[in-house]
């Protein structure tokens, strides 16, 4: 396939780029220039050529490739078919490679103006060719018969009527089938989220990439100072690209996972807010640096492990190193990716801080001049808070590979862990991040200082009281209430001096008042949420935390799913939600989604848990093991095993042959199941000389371990006694999450708050080049 | 200056020996159902779910109850806030984190293990053809 080629030129023209680059901060030279500017922009085309062909043999269901086959089939939808792009690792890997190279091409020009081009591409230049190098172990475009020789190369003529064949060497005889229909995306990825999600995370990591870039760069060139100048817009930006990104994870965790939350601790969700927190430390002691110049070597180190951090979080939820550890359950892409991984980040490491340790004695050093009471200090004890936080989520997360070396044994740690010690480090933060607004900088004066205090520090006390007159009853959480609060108003406070005279230099206060919202937000969502477990018989109200709910009935919506309609009336309010309940593909159990109904100041979370379809009508449903006879309402079944073909007519067909005794005649009957592309059809068998009717349920292969199969049938007879039939209950766990609107507030206004601050810092990093030319 | 440094170090020092603590309480160990039900404390246990034994979800408390053997054959009863969890039918098996009380097993989170659907699935890939 031509797209295996591309990629290698991609990769070569990106490690030519890098070369060429490095020869030219050397020894400058315009022609050396021009050649690493048609390099990297070779790649660049190269890596766009990658991506769009992986869409469209993905788009045409070019189920002849290996990645198509694993990821997609032909009943998704438009968008998530595209989305499948980047499902697996070897298509993440690929937007990862686009973004960085489409990015490079963007800051090539930026940095060319700010005189950083040969440095700054050096090593974004490398960083590209890893990721290609990656895409070269993991290849995206790898034919299936490749990866199954055995089952799909054969040797000889072509059976008549193949259609799905494709000759390999017609000289040797040699030709290979391929499958017409793909495996498919995972059932609890077919959202829109998968969509939105992916691409904005893969942003923010490939953000990451800059301040360490950057710092690289500025080490190159010696230039230790003003090199932050360059890359503070850029890492704001990271923040702020990643922070969303990290939220939208847990949004969609929240509204369609059911998880019941929107953070877990899971790896793959601690793993990309690491980088996030030592980023966004890092933006804190750069303007400390702006201001007094001090924190040089705090800055070189901080930008280095921004993106040291994204590969390391990378390595562990992609290397399988976590084992069973983790829910996010990646499947394990074999010892090559492991050793790639890890070598990338060895390099890295290795270029990074190798040179800063080279360089770290002509690093000027800069007397730290501040007293206890300035902004610096407050910044300084607020960045090494957040980096804190940011080593107690690592070494929690890491916990897998740290008992593996002690005990050699895998384990995690309970979720409490992160708890227990982010808790504290968040009050350090809301508490400095308010203090540090009242500061001024070098030094303050105390009187005034405490004079502010005053104001916030009395509101703060009473949000505090009034927390706990409604009933926050932990010492710790109405600390937390109390910080947060005190974050929230001296914010408020100093935003709104600052918005009377420069709205522009605004985005700090703004950011931390989204922060101290979101702050509030967890709090009053996470920890004060009422539960309870509910079964609705279906017509009849039952009351549930003061809401009175009433199962309507389930329908049909898309791709087999259904959606199962509750009323939930307050007083005059009618809502109705519809959580959603189906099987996913090759009995990959049930997926469930959770419907809310959002009011001003809750969530009411309705996550479905069974639907219980009482007998009558139905029939009786019984488990069948295989080789065992059952006896059920005078009539032995024997389940002998099943057969499963696959006809263009029908999809997939699932037969089972029983054996049945009634009335001393025994007789073989063989009910069956159609599923084709998701539509299943229940084919049901009856019995000859009489009217009973055995439906096929579902049929369990035998699994690790076990010999036998499991069949589940349904047996209706029309003859027995007549029974009653009842309603369908549906059994669902509502839940009241009180103030979750505050955590999207104050995201909002989080994302503002950066944005205002890139604006800021973008119009400074131009100001300083045209003053240096 | 010196002031700083040293209150420095003993916040570092504070925060370091803080962690470290966390970290011990809350590594849940690995262990069996005989361990389990001795120390009494939150542990996890791996093992694989008897199919051929009831399982159902109590719709009054919201609980999902089955009966799970651990890798030395020792069956339990094992009571799991919540529903069944996803991926239950097919994992090839559990890891149940909780603790032993009152003759059964409460966890309060199961992992599940899937058979991997990656790489070398011949199976999987003679169903498409």
């Amino acid at each position: 396939m031509i797209g295996s080629i591309i990629v290698k030129i991609a990769f070569s023209a990106s490690l030519l780029s890098a070369i060429l680059y490095f020869l030219n901060h050397r020894r400058f030279s315009s022609r050396v220039l021009l050649f690493a500017r048609i390099a990297y922009h070779t790649a660049v085309v190269s890596i766009i050529l990658i991506a769009v062909s992986l869409i469209y043999i993905l788009m045409t269901h070019q189920f002849q490739f290996s990645y198509v086959w694993n990821y997609s089939s032909t009943d998704l939808p438009g968008p998530l078919l595209f989305s499948t792009f980047y499902a697996g690792q070897e298509g993440s890997f690929t937007l990862w490679a686009l973004y960085t190279g489409v990015i490079g091409a963007v800051l090539l020009r930026y940095s060319a103006h700010k005189g950083y081009e040969s440095e700054f591409m050096t090593i974004f230049s490398l960083i590209l060719t890893f990721l290609l190098l990656m895409l070269i172990i993991k290849n995206p475009f790898t034919y299936i018969w490749d990866v199954f020789p055995k089952d799909l190369i054969h040797t000889g003529a072509i059976p008549a009527g193949d259609a799905n064949v494709v000759w390999l060497d017609r000289a040797k005889g040699l030709w290979a089938q391929y499958p017409l229909e793909g495996r498919g995306l995972n059932p609890l990825l077919q959202n829109y989220w998968m969509v939105i999600h992916p691409p904005v995370l893969f942003l923010g990591f490939t953000s990451m990439s800059i301040p360490f870039a950057y710092a690289v760069a500025g080490m190159l060139k010696r230039d230790y100072v003003s090199w932050i100048r360059v890359s503070t817009p850029w890492t704001v930006f990271g923040a702020m690209v990643l922070g969303t990104g990290i939220v939208l994870g847990g949004y969609w965790a929240y509204e369609t996972l059911g998880w019941g939350g929107y953070w877990g601790w899971d790896p793959v969700e601690n793993s990309s807010l690491v980088p996030w927190l030592v980023c966004v430390a890092s933006i804190h002691t750069m303007l400390s640096q702006r201001r007094s110049g001090s924190f040089i070597k705090t800055n070189f180190v901080l930008s280095l492990l921004c993106y040291i951090l994204v590969l390391y979080s990378t390595f562990l939820t992609r290397s399988g190193v976590l084992g069973e550890t983790s829910v996010h359950s990646f499947a394990e892409p074999g010892m090559w990716v492991y050793w790639m991984l890890l070598l990338i980040i060895v390099v890295f490491a290795a270029i990074g801080f190798g040179l800063f340790f080279a360089r770290r004695k002509e690093m000027p050093r800069v007397p730290v001049e501040h007293s206890f009471f300035s902004r610096e200090f407050a910044l300084f004890l607020g960045a090494s808070a957040l980096v804190f936080a940011s080593l107690f989520v690592v070494i929690g997360t890491s916990s897998p590979i740290i008992t593996s070396i002690w005990k050699n044994k895998l384990s995690a740690v309970d979720t409490s862990y992160y708890v227990t010690t982010v808790l504290p480090m968040g009050v350090v933060i809301a508490l400095l991040s308010g203090i540090g607004q009242l500061l001024w900088w070098k030094n303050s004066d105390k009187k005034s200082f405490w004079r502010s205090l005053r104001l916030p520090v009395l509101l703060a006390i009473a949000v505090g009281g009034i927390s706990y007159a409604v009933g926050a009853r932990s010492a710790a959480m109405v600390v937390f209430i109390f910080a947060a609060a005190f974050m929230l108003c001296a914010n408020l406070l100093v935003g709104y001096r600052v918005m009377k005279g420069n709205p522009r230099m605004a985005g700090g206060a703004i950011a931390h008042i989204g922060i101290a919202l979101m702050f509030l937000g967890f709090v009053a969502s996470a920890k004060y949420d009422t539960k309870e477990t509910v079964s609705l018989e279906q017509g009849k109200a039952v009351e549930a935390l003061g809401y009175k709910m009433t199962y309507l009935g389930y329908r049909p919506t898309e791709r087999g799913r259904f959606a199962f309609d509750v009323e939930v009336e307050k007083g005059r309010r009618r809502f109705v939600v519809s959580p959603v309940m189906f099987s996913g593909r090759d009995n990959e159990g049930m997926i469930r989604n959770p419907d809310i109904i959002n009011l001003l100041t809750k969530d009411f979370y309705v996550s479905p848990l069974s639907l219980d379809q009482p007998d009558g009508g139905q029939g009786t449903e019984v488990t069948l093991y295989q080789g065992k006879p059952q006896r059920i309402d005078g009539i032995t079944v024997e389940y002998i095993g099943y057969t499963f073909s696959t006809s263009p007519e029908f999809g997939n067909v699932v037969k089972v042959n029983l054996n049945v005794t009634h009335d001393g005649k025994k007789e073989r009957v063989v009910p069956a199941m159609h599923n084709n592309r998701g539509q299943i059809q229940f084919i049901p068998a009856s019995l000859s000389h009489s009217g009973i009717q055995i439906t096929l349920k579902s049929v369990r292969p035998a699994q690790e371990g076990e010999h036998n199969s499991t069949a589940t049938v349904a047996i209706v007879d029309p003859g027995g006694k007549p029974q009653k039939k009842k309603n369908d209950v549906l059994v669902v766990e509502a839940t009241i999450k009180p103030y979750i609107n505050l955590v999207w507030l104050g995201v909002f206004i989080l994302i503002g708050g950066f944005l205002i601050t890139i604006a800021r810092r973008r119009e400074e990093a131009r100001r300083d080049s045209t003053m240096s030319e | 200056m010196k002031l700083k440094i040293i209150i420095g170090s003993v916040v570092i020092a504070v925060f370091v020996i803080f962690g470290a603590i966390s970290f011990m309480n809350s590594n849940v160990e690995y262990t069996d159902f005989a361990k389990a039900e001795k120390l009494g404390k939150k542990v996890q246990v791996k093992g694989a779910w008897l199919r051929n034994k009831e399982s159902q979800l109590d719709t009054k408390s919201g609980q999902f109850i089955f009966y799970m053997k651990d890798d030395n054959n020792k069956e339990e009863k094992v009571i799991l806030e919540g529903g069944k969890p996803n991926n239950f039918e097919i994992a090839t098996s559990i890891v149940a984190k909780g603790r032993y009380k009152d003759g059964a097993f409460h966890a309060s989170e199961i992992l599940t293990k899937c058979p991997s659907k990656y790489e070398g699935d011949a199976s999987a890939v003679k169903k498409t053809l």
